[in-house]
């Protein structure tokens, strides 16, 4: 399958200051590829390279097998969704939404027909007629969502769409963004900062350090998987344990711990034994018990806090070598300061990562 | 609330000095130069006695032994010969020939050892209703007069307004140049300003500094100096013709001052910031992704400044149009030291009547033109920056 | 690319506009020639010379010191007085008001010098150093009282209930919380004020006497009638005042700035 939209060895420049770095990345047509890193990771220079907001130091960007480096924005088609919405303050709604296709010199019947559709789509027909000042946060999203998406761009770029909306919005937001991807079978960039956003909404997930990719796969392998150390603290909670690699048996090392107790854990990067690493262990996945079980790896630890959090109970625990973290669920008994305890996980749910 | 009564009585006590000073030295004198515009008692201060008989006379029959005998005291009593002059003027103003029987008139009463019987035996013009309707509406202490002259219109023999002759149509033509110049001035400082203010809101950092530093430092620099500095640069001898020739544009020195295009230039200069200052204050809360939004929607750059930036910053260039032209109706300096004879506006007629010829009435009359206009111009002024300040 | 050349040429050519004449009238000042042109045969501090030597011009300077003087004190203390009593929002008709406090900036200055000459004449006011005081201050204290509101605006009501609360008198209230805090507002007003007065032309040319010619009448008729380098010795006094007034007022709002 080749790449609908293809990054190809970009470099961005400010003066002195490398924002993207020698970036490669490919992104298939109806793919939802979400840009994930913290502020200043390159991921917006990115997004506004691909609008024709910025331009490239070096390198190459295709759209369709055509590069784009000097197509003006307004030749690009694509519909962009911003920040803070971007919504024409002097126009109404319907208007706003007309917009891009009065741009496309669109006939009057054609027009009125798309917007109508196009706000149906979005619940927002009672609205046509009001400014946009007059609507709440959320209804102004979806105009900005219905602007971008009424004249069938052939790539929907989002640039944090849903950072000014409240928890409750925003997930329901995201859930109605994915489905209008299903749906109308888009191709989307979406840039976020937020990685439960990312991991809910994605096909595949890029995320973003200094200026390069540290790893893209799909959410469960970013997550499951990660191949970094920045990606497994960026992404989620998780304990980070150093020790020495022993030994190799395929997919799996065994990882001796400064107290003496060994871990057999999944490998994800290229390791060798002898070497220092990191034993990612994601604290959902952690069991405790109160006698050794059979399980592959089992530390011994003493609880030294315990808080209840609705959904979950999370548990600190004091090892000989690492402080540790597990969050059991709600089903799980109580743990009281003091009680010493065995955290148990399989090989499978950790993972070996190069320092 | 308690605190309530007296803390308004304490904010009374202290609005109060500067009210009771404004009032004082500020509305009133606009008040008196108003009433000064519409006084005109140069005919009832000479003639008392005549006021207090004449409204009995039914305005058509000839003059009554007491009207003649009325107007005999006045005249006698009269020892200021300016003042008999100013009266003078005014009666041969509204009725021709009273210069002429003044004077024979006042000699013959001067003549103490012949005295005059009554007004008609030194001459029969005395019998003839019209001098007396004259008089008599001349003793009113209102006049529109010089309002109606203000504007180059008048009152004919039987009271009707009509244009003034064309040999006295001054004013009108003063007035349509001072809108035309300070027109041509609001326009060439939007060409100018417009542009400016949008380059100077784009940019950030020290580059926008040093653009609206540029607007500020004329801005606090003396009048004064700006219009010295212009007569400088745009005499015959000055840089900018000494510059053109050099560079061989031109052979001779252009004649760039006292003339329209030196007023223009100079006037420009002085009221720019004016322009830029109040559009760039509207651009700078326009939000900065609108532009990109309109592109990514497939407007090209034109069409994307027609559809959203134009109507967005309208209230800016109307503000910063209307302030301008504001303060270059009201002009007087600029005009006075750069222009020549045929850039004079308004202000320096008004100026020349004032100071000059020491013509209240006409001052005042031009005064309350120019202000009017001024207060209209302002109140749409601040109307639109109240609309303004309540959008965002 | 060209267009970003445009706009840069345009600004460019813009500034030039703006500053270059301000610029080209200075080294004027230090010429010896007698006629204001260039080029600059050689240098001299002649004209200065003439500034402060000259009867009409060394006046001129004694007389703007005193009437600017006397119409910053008049200005300050009134604009403030009545800034301080705009801010109680009980006030009736308190737009209005504000608006005839601002109105002075509006008015065309010959309107307001035709109506000032009638009715000072009659109080036997023009020709005095008090005429030409009343009426720069009558066009100073907008100023005072655009700026004096401005920072009494910026004061947090909050801090001087706080200051209530912690049992100060209303007046104590004033002389130690809102007053200092308001001071950086009625420093720029004073020195708006002074500006103004020392640039006033029109209504000095109606109210004031031979006597009371300003610097800024003199450079009005010296333009007028027998233009000299002196002129640019004038202006370059000017501007040189004038930066020393906005260095004031820079640093009185860095003052306000450090103090939020």
């Amino acid at each position: 399958m080749t790449d609908f939209i293809r990054f190809d060895r970009i470099n961005k420049f400010y003066g002195p200051l490398c924002v993207v770095e020698n970036l490669d990345l490919g992104i298939a047509k109806g793919e939802f590829v979400s840009l994930l890193g913290p502020s200043g990771s390159g991921k917006t220079t990115l997004l506004m390279m691909l609008a024709g907001f910025e331009r490239t130091t070096s390198g190459t960007i295709l759209l369709d097998g055509t590069a784009i480096n000097d197509v003006p924005t307004y030749k690009r088609d694509m519909g962009i969704v911003f920040q803070s919405y971007a919504l024409f303050p002097h126009m109404s709604v319907g208007e706003n939404v007309a917009f891009p296709l009065q741009m496309r010199g669109m006939g009057k019947t054609e027009i009125a027909e798309r917007v109508a559709k196009a706000l149906d789509m979005v619940q927002l027909s009672a609205y046509a007629e009001r400014r946009p000042s007059q609507l709440s946060g959320g209804q102004q999203q979806r105009v900005a969502l219905s602007r971008a998406l009424v004249f069938e761009p052939r790539v929907v770029l989002m640039d944090e769409p849903l950072g000014a909306l409240d928890k409750q919005l925003r997930e329901q937001m995201q859930l109605d963004i994915r489905d209008l991807h299903r749906r109308l079978g888009l191709t989307i960039v979406f840039v976020t900062h937020d990685q439960s956003e990312a991991l809910t909404m994605s096909d595949r997930v890029a995320v973003f350090n200094k200026g390069k990719i540290e790893q893209i796969g799909t959410p469960r392998q970013v997550y499951d998987e990660p191949a970094t150390r920045f990606v497994a603290e960026f992404i989620g909670e998780t304990n980070l344990v150093e020790g020495v690699v022993e030994s190799l048996q395929g997919q799996e090392a065994t990882v001796r711990l400064p107290s003496g107790a060994q871990i057999v854990s999944a490998v994800s990067a290229t390791v060798s034994a002898g070497q220092s690493v990191y034993v990612s262990i994601r604290p959902e996945r952690v069991d405790l018990t109160e006698i050794r079980g059979d399980q592959l790896n089992c530390l011994e630890a003493e609880v030294t806090d315990s808080v209840y959090q609705g959904d979950h109970l999370r548990v600190q625990l004091h090892n000989p070598s690492h402080p540790l973290i597990a969050k059991l669920g709600r089903r799980s008994r109580e743990f009281s300061p003091g009680t010493k305890v065995f955290a148990a996980f399989s090989s499978g749910d950790c993972r070996v990562i190069a320092p | 609330m308690s605190a309530g009564p007296s803390r308004t009585g304490r904010s009374l006590l202290l609005l109060a000095p500067l009210l009771i000073f404004l009032v004082g030295f500020f509305v009133w004198p606009l008040f008196s130069m108003m009433s000064q515009s519409v006084s005109d008692t140069a005919v009832l201060r000479l003639l008392p006695r005549s006021a207090e008989v004449l409204p009995d006379w039914d305005r058509a029959s000839p003059p009554t032994p007491a009207m003649q005998a009325a107007l005999m005291e006045d005249l006698k009593a009269v020892d200021d010969d300016q003042a008999l002059g100013d009266m003078v003027r005014r009666l041969n103003s509204a009725r021709s020939g009273f210069r002429t029987l003044m004077s024979k008139t006042t000699s013959a009463l001067d003549d103490t050892a012949n005295p005059p019987v009554d007004l008609v035996s030194i001459d029969d013009r005395w019998g003839r209703p019209e001098f007396w309707l004259a008089i008599a509406d001349a003793l009113s202490p209102l006049t529109d007069r010089n309002l109606l002259a203000a504007v180059d219109l008048g009152r004919n023999a039987s009271g009707d307004i009509e244009h003034l002759p064309a040999e006295q149509s001054v004013n009108g033509v003063i007035l349509l140049r001072t809108f035309w110049i300070a027109g041509l001035v609001t326009i060439a400082c939007a060409c100018i300003g417009y542009p400016y203010a949008i380059i100077a809101a784009s940019l950030s950092g020290w580059k926008r500094d040093v653009m609206l530093g540029a607007v500020l430092l004329p801005l606090w620099t003396s009048l004064l100096v700006r219009t010295a500095a212009w007569f400088i640069l745009l005499q015959e001898q000055g840089l900018i013709n000494d510059a053109l020739q050099t560079l061989g544009l031109i052979d001779g020195p252009l004649p760039l001052i006292f003339n329209r295009t030196g007023v223009i230039i100079a006037m420009t200069h002085v009221l720019l910031p004016f322009m830029v200052l109040p559009i760039y204050s509207v651009l700078i809360t326009i939000p900065k992704n609108l532009m990109p939004a309109a592109a990514s929607l497939g407007a090209h750059p034109i069409r994307a400044f027609l559809r959203v930036l134009l109507p967005l910053s309208l209230r800016g260039v109307a503000s910063g149009s209307l302030l301008v032209f504001i303060s270059a109706i009201g002009y007087y300096i600029t005009p006075a030291l750069i222009g020549g004879p045929g850039d004079q506006m308004i202000s320096s007629i008004i100026a020349f009547y004032a100071i000059g010829s020491a013509n209240w009435g006409m001052a005042g009359a031009l005064g309350v033109v120019l202000l009017i206009a001024t207060l209209l111009l302002y109140s749409v002024y601040a109307r639109l920056s109240a609309e303004e300040a309540e959008r965002y | 690319m060209p267009m970003k050349f445009t706009k840069f040429a345009f600004a460019s050519l813009t500034i030039l506009f703006l500053v270059a004449p301000l610029i080209a009238i200075l080294p004027l000042a230090f010429t010896s020639s007698v006629i204001l042109t260039y080029p600059i045969p050689s240098w001299s501090l002649r004209w200065f010379e003439e500034l402060f030597t000259a009867d009409a011009w060394r006046r001129a300077i004694v007389n703007s010191f005193i009437i600017g003087t006397g119409t910053t004190l008049l200005a300050t203390v009134l604009g403030t007085a009545a800034s301080l009593g705009l801010r109680n929002r009980l006030i009736f008709f308190r737009g209005t008001i504000r608006t005839l406090f601002l109105l002075p900036m509006v008015v065309p200055a010959v309107v307001l010098g035709v109506g000032m000459q009638v009715l000072l004449g009659g109080f036997g006011l023009t020709n005095s150093y008090a005429g030409v005081i009343i009426a720069h201050t009558v066009v100073a204290v907008p100023f005072v009282v655009v700026s004096v509101s401005g920072a009494l605006a910026g004061i947090d009501r909050r801090v001087e209930l706080a200051a209530e609360s912690l049992g100060a008198s209303p007046i104590t209230v004033f002389r130690r919380v809102t007053l200092p805090l308001a001071m950086p507002g009625v420093l720029s007003g004073a020195v708006l004020a002074f500006a103004t007065s020392l640039d006033e032309v029109v209504l000095t040319l109606f109210v004031a006497g031979p006597n009371q010619r300003t610097l800024a009448r003199q450079m009005f008729s010296s333009i007028r009638e027998n233009i000299s380098p002196a002129i640019a010795a004038a202006a370059f006094l000017f501007i040189t005042v004038t930066v020393v007034i906005g260095l004031i007022v820079i640093l009185s709002n860095v003052m306000r700035a450090r103090r939020r």
